[in-house]
């Protein structure tokens, strides 16, 4: 099992849009890749619904967590996503 | 077993590329459609029956039957405004109907603002093909069909 943790840098969390770029991006991953929010349940990454559920705060620290084959780099460009302010890429 | 799912607004609806943003726009939240929602002030509506799993001022997720989520955000970036604006009427974890009044707001006040009140209402998780019926290019009233979930 691969961890990672990471300070979620979206301003204003993982709202709808920073949400659907990090699942999509865990979706194509083509890994089994996981999310929890410090002290809870990790949810599947790959689904939006998980994802918002879990209302990921600016500042929020987050374990992602994956197995096997890849795990590594889908972890670290992950990690990499959600540290960025994903609202401000969109213009 | 088909979820029919409700305009959350009164207006046109439009499809989902129509909306002012590239990530709504492309499905990327999910399919499904969205309201240009009339310029009054009023209620918003639950889109189906089920338990409220968010509840943000601006946005909502609701889960019915068999674990389906339908998000309905209220107009584009108004998660900036940080509740302003927006009044709550139900708490999370509530059981809701179909056309359940959920939050209160002003399309016109979002748009003041400088935002698009336009409404997005997705089905989350949802494969493109199990969305159908949408009413595109067509005026709804709160709680008509906007779409089904097959």
């Amino acid at each position: 099992m691969t961890e990672r943790r990471v300070v979620v840098g979206s301003a204003v969390g993982l709202h709808a849009r920073p949400a659907a770029l990090f699942v999509q991006a865990a979706t194509k991953s083509g890994i089994a890749v996981k999310i929890a929010k410090d002290g809870g349940d990790p949810v599947e990454a790959r689904s939006i619904l998980a994802v918002l559920s879990l209302d990921v705060r600016h500042g929020d620290e987050v374990i992602l967590t994956a197995d096997g084959a890849g795990a590594d780099a889908a972890l670290d460009s992950l990690t990499e996503l959600l540290a960025a302010d994903l609202d401000a890429a969109h213009g | 077993m088909t979820l029919t799912v409700v305009s959350p607004v009164a207006g046109a609806a439009i499809p989902l590329g129509a909306v002012p943003d590239p990530v709504f726009s492309a499905a990327l939240v999910g399919p499904g459609t969205a309201v240009d929602p009339v310029r009054a002030e009023g209620t918003v509506v639950s889109p189906i029956a089920g338990q409220v799993a968010k509840l943000h001022p601006h946005a909502f997720v609701i889960v019915g039957d068999r674990g389906r989520g339908v998000l309905v955000h209220l107009g584009i970036d108004t998660v900036q405004l940080g509740g302003e604006g927006f009044t709550l009427m139900v708490d999370e974890g509530d059981d809701v109907d179909a056309g359940t009044p959920v939050v209160w707001w002003d399309p016109r006040q979002v748009e003041s603002g400088g935002r698009s009140p336009i409404c997005p209402v997705v089905a989350l998780d949802a494969p493109a093909g199990e969305i159908t019926g949408r009413a595109d290019g067509h005026h709804v009233a709160a709680g008509d069909v906007l779409f089904v979930w097959e």
